[in-house]
């Protein structure tokens, strides 16, 4: 077996220390330009709000909407998909300017610094055509469906929830929550539950063209508004949106954007909110440099062009698209490999020194990396500079963040597969080595490390195809590897090919992955 | 002159006392067996004299220069590691179970430490290397590995290894007995060849014809002592002490 000489070893060891010392002296440092950017926080798989369209473009009326606002106020838009559950840290950290994205206000009212409604959205329930449920005590006994932190579930369970819907909530066989509507609406087609809950424009996306299976209940769960969220506090540009909003409204531009998104019967943006959720005055607009929407103006806006809903794409489509995902799934696997192996090893040599002190550190911390969820670590890599050191990061910093947290929790199982290699080694190695005149570090190089590879061969071998799989948890930051881009697509297509076509591509490279490994594997078995 | 001294070597493993009060000393070209009852601390005394093992109380000097000496309350005192290391040239352990590195052909377990810790000159490291080979009758097994030999084959290799190191001295631990009897005289073949060329040698062993035949000096040794040292004719033919004629008997010599 050739060992790397001394001096790659040095210069790799180099590499690896000012890598991570550049990704985090990048990633920490603030960027100037940010100012005029405009931050939207949407979660891409919530059409006709916000959502990838067939050409991978993020669409939606929110978006429409916003980028309205950017452009009367000469920002830049930055449309940034988010994963939900962590909207709030996002928020507070500031790398969104706001969450605009179907968000509900009822029940919120206190947590954000809130626009005026715009959308008047209620919950509605989905049920097959062939049924029989006709209204909402229909529901007796049945599975209820709704998603997870959303309004349709605090509408039923909710502190803020009626006492009827508190009863039917109760009435219920089941009340089951899902990550996405496209799964709920597939459980439902395939008769595994019976109804599924959810904002009346969500619907209205999801039914179109399916109307033959699925159909609503005429009675509402309850009816809700829509609202742009800033952080607690931020009236400043609060007001500026609201401004601009209303100046939308009055010459006409919301309207056709709602038309355009065929949400012109639920939009509720009005200049009689005088005040907002939070009590302080809506600014007034100057109408002089603005003109009015006529009738004529209406008239004409029904020639507007309506957006459809996203197109069928064909897996060919489909491939392409995610393909760029792959690329970014790739740049996870192999930089978390390239930081997370080396830095498993140096684990391994603390968790192995004679000094106590350092062994139990990297004991502790080996223990917590694999005792603890790798989404939750991605979690706090990302949202610790601003929480604990108070720093802005920027977007880049994401993708940094995604490396990071992978080495640092593959560190620690490697460095636990390597330990056990040592440790089979037979302990006349080592003395023989010692009495040869091996010093202790020519004996790791020389001896152990080479045996050791061998040995680990099969277990990390498991290791690296776990991380292939593995990567798509990156969606936790909100980072478009393949499967974030896959969910988007089944959400925007309601259908699961995009998931299938993701599955392939995982499969294909673990096939690849798996027979590399068994190559290299058999090169270095020439020996017992 | 002698190559090795231990004197009054005491060791314990936690209460059990393994070496009571060993006196041991080899002189250049001597042969010594180091017979004895298992557990009567053979092995540890050997680990003791190559280092892998620390004695707690006692002396130890190579070539007259002392390495191991007592402090003033009577232990074992070690020097660093550097000059532990120095000592430790003078000397080669062949251990029972080879410890050949399975990796490294049998060229590269002989040539690796000469060239890359010693730092001699690649072309004599393996010139000697072929010689030593052809000394342990191997020479077509240069591009082996350690696993594609016999057991006898792999300890000829851990004996050309240890001797391409240039040690003063070379400890055997129980050489032959991982091996199948006929095998053996390949072992004793290769021994008493080195016995001819002055090479000294401290063998432990349980094989009493081995002992006689390659030995000038027969140690026996019971319960961490050295109860009977001598020519191999009065030490296995005429032994005085008790326990020797206890342990021969059982032997059926
Ligand atoms: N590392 C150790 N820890 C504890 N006890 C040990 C250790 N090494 C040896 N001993 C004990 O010391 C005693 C002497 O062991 P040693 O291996 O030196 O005997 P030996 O004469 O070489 O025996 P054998 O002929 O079986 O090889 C034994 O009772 C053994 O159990
Ligand atoms: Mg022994």
């Amino acid at each position: 077996m050739r060992t790397l000489t001394k001096h790659t070893k040095g210069a790799l060891l180099c590499v690896l220390l000012c890598a991570i010392g550049g990704v985090l002296f990048t990633g920490m440092s603030p960027q100037a330009k940010e100012q005029t950017q405009f931050i939207v926080g949407f979660d891409a798989e919530f059409p006709p709000y916000g959502y990838m369209d067939e050409s991978g473009e993020y669409v939606g009326f929110d978006l429409s909407l916003a980028e309205e606002v950017c452009r009367r106020n000469d920002w830049t838009l930055v449309k940034r998909p988010i994963a939900w559950d962590s909207k709030d840290s996002e928020l507070k950290s500031g790398s969104i300017s706001c969450l605009w994205n179907g968000f509900t206000m009822n029940g919120r009212e206190k947590d954000y610094t809130w626009s005026t409604p715009y959308v008047d959205n209620s919950q509605v329930v989905v049920i097959r055509k062939d049924s029989g449920i006709k209204k909402l005590s229909d529901l007796k006994n049945k599975i209820l469906v709704v998603q997870s932190d959303s309004s349709a579930l605090s509408a039923l369970t909710g502190e803020d929830a009626t006492e009827d819907n508190k009863k039917l909530a109760d009435s219920l066989k089941e009340l089951q929550q899902v990550g996405d509507y496209n799964s709920a609406l597939m459980n439902l087609e395939s008769g595994m539950v019976d109804a599924v809950a959810m904002d009346y424009g969500v619907a209205a996306y999801q039914l179109e063209g399916k109307e033959d299976t699925f159909i609503l209940l005429d009675e509402r769960l309850s009816t809700e508004k829509y609202g742009i969220g800033f952080k607690l506090g931020n009236t400043k540009l609060r007001d500026q949106v609201q401004t601009s909003l209303l100046e939308m409204l009055y010459d006409g531009t919301f309207e056709r954007i709602a038309k355009e998104w065929k949400l012109d019967s639920s939009t509720c943006l009005s200049f009689d909110d005088k005040t907002y959720a939070d009590g302080k005055p809506v600014p007034a607009i100057d109408t002089d440099s603005l003109s009015k929407a006529t009738e004529k103006q209406d008239a004409s806006s029904d020639a507007v062009k309506v957006k459809k809903k996203a197109q069928k794409m064909s897996i060919r489509e489909i491939t392409r698209q995610l393909s760029s995902g792959m690329l970014a799934t790739l740049a996870i696997f192999f930089l978390t490999l390239l930081f997370s192996m080396p830095l498993g090893l140096l684990l391994t040599a603390i968790r192995m020194s004679r000094f106590k002190p350092l062994q139990w550190i990297a004991k502790i911390y080996i223990s917590i990396m694999r005792g603890t969820p790798l989404m939750l670590q991605l979690l706090v890599v990302f949202f610790a500079p601003y929480y604990v050191l108070d720093v802005k990061t920027p977007y880049s910093y994401r993708f940094m963040a995604v490396i990071i947290g992978f080495s640092l929790n593959y560190a620690a199982y490697f460095a636990e597969i390597y330990r056990s290699g040592f440790q089979g080694i037979p302990i006349g190695q080592r003395e023989a080595a010692a009495i040869m005149g091996y010093s202790r570090l020519q004996t790791f190089f020389h001896i152990l490390f080479p045996q050791m590879v061998q040995r680990v061969m099969p277990p990390v071998t498991n290791e690296i195809i776990t991380l292939v799989k593995d990567t798509s948890l990156a969606f936790a930051l909100s980072y478009a590897e393949m499967f974030t881009m896959a969910k988007q697509i089944a959400a925007a297509q309601t259908s699961l090919t995009a998931l299938f076509v993701a599955g392939v591509f995982y499969y294909l490279f673990n096939f690849i992955v798996a027979y590399g490994m068994e190559m290299i594997e058999k090169r270095l078995d020439y020996y017992r | 002159m002698n190559i090795l001294e231990m004197k009054h070597i005491k060791k314990s493993f936690s209460d059990k006392a393994v070496l009571q009060d060993i006196d041991l000393c080899v002189s250049t070209g001597e042969v010594v067996s180091i017979l004895g009852p298992s557990g009567s601390g053979k092995s540890t005394l050997l680990r003791c004299a190559t280092f892998l093992e620390r004695a707690d109380s006692g002396e130890i000097s190579y070539l007259g220069e002392n390495v191991v000496r007592n402090d003033s309350s009577g232990n074992a005192l070690y020097p660093k590691r550097k000059d532990l290391q120095k000592a430790q040239s003078n000397f080669g352990l062949v251990f029972q179970d080879f410890n050949l590195f399975p990796h490294y052909t049998v060229m590269k377990n002989i040539t690796h430490a000469p060239i890359a810790i010693q730092k001699r000159a690649k072309e004599e490291v393996f010139q000697e290397a072929r010689q030593l080979l052809a000394k342990v009758g191997l020479t077509d097994k240069e591009d082996a590995y350690p696993c594609e030999l016999s057991g006898g084959q792999q300890q000829r290799v851990a004996i050309a290894r240890a001797l391409a190191l240039q040690p003063k001295i070379l400890y055997f631990d129980e050489p032959t007995s991982a091996l199948d009897p006929e095998i053996t005289a390949e072992i004793l073949r290769v021994l008493k060849q080195l016995a001819a060329e002055k090479m000294t040698m401290v063998i432990v062993t349980h094989e009493i014809d081995f002992a006689r035949m390659v030995s000038d000096r027969v140690v026996f040794m019971d319960n961490g002592y050295v109860v009977e040292d001598g020519e191999p004719e009065d030490v296995i033919d005429n032994p005085k002490n008790e326990r020797t004629k206890a342990f021969l008997k059982k032997l059926h010599v």
